[in-house]
C-alpha cells in the first residue's frame, strides 16, 4: 500500500534546472543547448515538448536517458538519477529516425532487446507475440527489418521501447517522416498506452498531434522553457464558448441568433458557418476509408 | 502492465546477448565466404613443390612447409583484416543508425556493450580459424602420409639404414600436423584478438571508420618493431640516440603491443616445436593486452556523449 502511494507521488520524470553546454572549437565560447530547463511529469501523464529545430528538445531527452551528462542540474526517472544504469529499467526510448539491425527480423529484434532487459524463455516469447500484435506487425514477424517501411520501423521501434514493460516511454519525434496513415497508427498506439496508465514524454513538430494526445505541454525555445502547463489551460480562450449543431435548419439557427441578440449582457456571435474537416481526416477517409470525429 | 516482468540481467548475460548479436550480424554479412577462398589456397599450396636437390630428404619437405606457410599466412591475413575492419565498422555504424541509443537506453552498462561487441568479433574469428585449422590439418595430414611413403620407398631403394630411416621419418613428421601447429593457430588468434581490442580503442575516439582502420593497421605494423624500440629505450641511449628518438621509443614501448612475441608462427612453419612455457607466456600477454585495451576503451566510452 505504502509502495503504491510512493509510486503515485514520485514523479516519473524530474528535470531540475538542466543546463547543457557543447564545446564547439577551441577559443570559441561553448554552445548552450539547454538553459535551466525544469520539467516534472507525474505518473500517467502524457507530456509533449514542442519547439523549433535546435531548441534543445532532443538534448533534454538524451540528458534524461543518461546519453549526455548535464553541465549543471539533475535528471531523474522515478526518483533514480538518470546517470545510473538502474534508472533505465523503467524507461523505453524511441529515438528520432531509428534504424535497427538490418540482419534481424522483427521478432528477433524484439528478442534482442528483451534479452538485454533480462527476459528469457516463455515470458520473452509471449511478450514478443503481444507486442507484435499491439503494433500490428504480426504479418512482418519473420521479415528482415532492413526491408521495413518507415512507418513499420517506427512501430517496431515503439515495440522495442515497450519490451520490458516500462512505466515511462520517451518518444523523440515519433511520427517524423511517416505518412499520414502510419502517423495516425502511432498516435492511436500512444492513446492506448495512455489508457493503460503508461507515462509518455514525447517531442514533436506536429502540433496538431501533440494537441490530440498530450494532456501537458511545454514549449521550449532557444534552450529555455517559455510556457508550460496543462494543455486545456494553455489553449482555452477564456471568454469564448463553442456550440456545434448537427442537422440544424435555418429556422433554428435564426432562433439562436435572436436569442443571443436579445440576451442581456455583452454576449455576441463572433463567427458562424460550416466547420471544416482537416486535410488529414479527408486523406484518411479517402485512402483507408477511416472516419474520425 | 504496471509490474515489469523483466528480471535483472547479469553483466555476463548482457555481454553474451550483444556478442551473439554481433556474431550473427557478421555471419549474415557473409564473411564466411572467405572460407571458400581459404579452401582453394590450402589445396593450391599442395602444388608449390620445388625440390632443390634429389634425395629422400628433399621429397615433399618443401610442400609440407608450403602448405603451412600459405595456410597460416591466409589465416593471419583473414583474422587481422576482419579484426580491424569489423571492429572499426560496428561501433560507428551503431552510432550513425542511432541503434546505440536504443541499446544504451536499456539497462546496459557501457562496458557490457563494448565487451559484447569485441567478444562477437572474436567469436567469429575463432570459428573461422577453427574451420581453417581443420581444413589445413586434414590437407597436411594426407600430404604428410604421401610424402612419408615416397621417402621411405626411396630411402629403402638407396640403402638407408633402419636408424637413418627412423630419423628421416621423425624429421618429416615434425613438418606435419602436430600440437605446435595448433599452438601457431592459437597465436594467430591471440594476435587478431589484440589488434581487435586496439581497433576498438581507436574507434571510441575516432570520427570515421577509415581513420580507425588506417590507424589500427599502422599500430599493427609498428607493433612488430615495438621490441626493438623497447630495447633502444632500455639501452639508455648507449648508441647515441637523441632525446626525441628515446622519447618516441619509450612512448611506443608503453602504448603499443609487442607483436614480435607472436612470431612463433614462423618458427612452426620451419618445423620447430613450441614449448608449453612459450605458449603460456603468449596466452598471458595476449589476455593482458586485450583486457588492458578494453578497459582503456571503456574509460573513453564511459565519458562519451551521444
Amino acid at each position: 500500500m505504502a509502495r503504491e502511494m510512493e509510486e503515485k507521488t514520485t514523479p516519473a520524470v524530474e528535470i531540475e534546472n538542466l543546463v547543457k553546454d557543447f564545446r564547439t572549437s577551441f577559443r570559441r565560447l561553448p554552445l548552450r543547448a539547454v538553459n535551466g530547463v525544469s520539467i516534472r511529469i507525474m505518473p500517467g501523464e502524457v507530456y509533449g515538448l514542442i519547439g523549433p529545430n535546435g531548441s534543445g528538445k532532443s538534448t533534454t531527452m538524451k540528458a534524461l536517458l543518461g546519453l549526455l551528462a548535464p553541465t549543471a542540474g539533475r535528471c531523474a526517472i522515478f526518483g533514480r538519477d538518470s546517470l545510473k544504469v538502474d534508472s533505465r529499467m523503467d524507461v523505453g526510448f524511441l529515438p528520432e529516425n531509428p534504424y535497427f539491425y538490418k540482419h534481424l527480423s522483427g521478432a528477433e529484434t524484439l528478442a534482442f532487446y528483451g534479452k538485454l532487459c533480462g527476459l528469457r524463455g516463455k515470458a520473452l516469447r509471449e511478450r514478443i507475440g503481444e507486442l507484435l500484435e499491439l503494433v500490428d506487425l504480426e504479418g512482418a514477424r519473420h521479415r528482415r527489418v532492413g526491408g521495413y517501411s518507415k512507418g513499420m520501423l517506427q512501430r517496431i521501434g515503439l515495440a522495442q521501447a515497450l519490451v520490458q514493460e516500462p512505466r515511462l516511454l520517451i518518444l523523440d519525434e515519433p511520427t517524423a517522416g511517416v505518412d499520414p496513415v502510419g502517423s495516425r497508427q502511432i498516435r492511436d498506439l500512444v492513446m492506448r498506452l495512455r489508457e493503460r496508465g503508461i507515462t509518455v514524454f514525447l517531442c514533436s513538430h506536429l502540433l496538431e498531434q501533440v494537441q490530440e494526445v498530450c494532456d501537458h505541454v511545454g514549449i521550449i525555445y532557444e534552450g529555455r522553457m517559455i510556457r508550460e502547463g496543462r494543455l486545456e489551460d494553455l489553449i482555452a480562450i477564456e471568454d469564448q464558448t463553442e456550440i456545434i449543431l448537427k442537422d440544424a435548419d435555418e429556422t433554428l439557427v435564426a432562433a439562436v441568433r435572436e436569442l443571443v441578440a436579445g440576451h442581456p449582457g455583452k454576449a455576441s456571435i463572433i463567427r458562424e458557418g460550416r466547420p471544416k474537416t482537416t486535410l488529414e481526416r479527408l486523406f484518411l477517409r479517402e485512402t483507408i476509408g477511416r472516419e474520425d470525429h | 502492465m504496471n509490474e515489469p516482468q523483466a528480471a535483472r540481467a547479469t553483466h555476463i548475460g548482457r555481454t553474451l546477448v550483444i556478442a551473439s548479436n554481433t556474431f550473427t550480424q557478421l555471419v549474415r554479412m557473409k564473411v564466411f565466404y572467405f572460407l571458400a577462398v581459404f579452401g582453394v589456397i590450402a589445396i593450391a599450396s599442395n602444388f608449390f613443390d620445388m625440390p632443390q636437390h634429389t634425395g629422400p630428404e628433399a621429397i615433399g619437405a618443401n610442400v609440407l612447409r608450403s602448405i603451412k606457410s600459405w595456410s597460416l599466412g591466409a589465416m593471419t591475413l583473414f583474422s587481422v583484416v576482419l579484426a580491424v575492419v569489423a571492429t572499426a565498422l560496428l561501433l560507428p555504424k551503431d552510432v550513425e543508425d542511432r541503434t546505440l541509443y536504443t541499446i544504451l537506453a536499456k539497462p546496459v552498462p557501457r562496458l557490457d556493450y563494448l565487451a559484447g561487441k569485441l567478444l562477437g568479433v572474436l567469436a567469429l574469428i575463432f570459428v573461422s580459424l577453427l574451420a581453417m585449422d581443420i581444413l589445413m590439418t586434414a590437407v597436411l595430414h594426407i600430404r604428410t602420409q604421401i610424402v612419408l611413403d615416397q621417402q621411405m620407398t626411396l630411402a629403402a631403394a638407396m640403402g638407408y639404414t633402419e636408424e637413418a630411416r627412423e630419423s628421416l621419418r621423425a624429421e618429416t613428421l615434425a613438418q606435419g600436423p602436430n600440437w605446435s601447429l595448433q599452438a601457431a593457430v592459437l597465436a594467430v588468434f591471440l594476435r587478431a584478438a589484440v589488434i581487435a581490442a586496439v581497433a576498438m580503442l581507436v574507434s571510441t575516439f575516432s570520427t570515421s571508420t577509415l581513420f580507425t582502420a588506417v590507424i589500427s593497421f599502422l599500430i599493427y605494423f609498428i607493433g612488430h618493431f615495438q621490441a626493438d624500440l623497447r630495447s633502444a629505450w632500455l639501452a639508455g641511449g648507449a648508441d647515441g640516440e637523441g632525446w626525441i628518438a628515446r622519447g618516441v621509443s619509450l612512448l611506443v614501448s608503453l602504448i603499443l603491443p609487442d607483436f614480435q612475441l607472436f612470431n612463433v608462427v614462423d618458427a612452426v612453419i620451419e618445423g620447430q616445436l613450441v614449448s608449453i612455457a612459450v605458449m603460456a607466456k603468449l596466452i598471458g600477454v595476449g589476455l593482458f593486452y586485450v583486457i588492458f585495451y578494453t578497459l582503456c576503451s571503456w574509460l573513453i566510452f564511459a565519458e562519451k556523449e551521444f
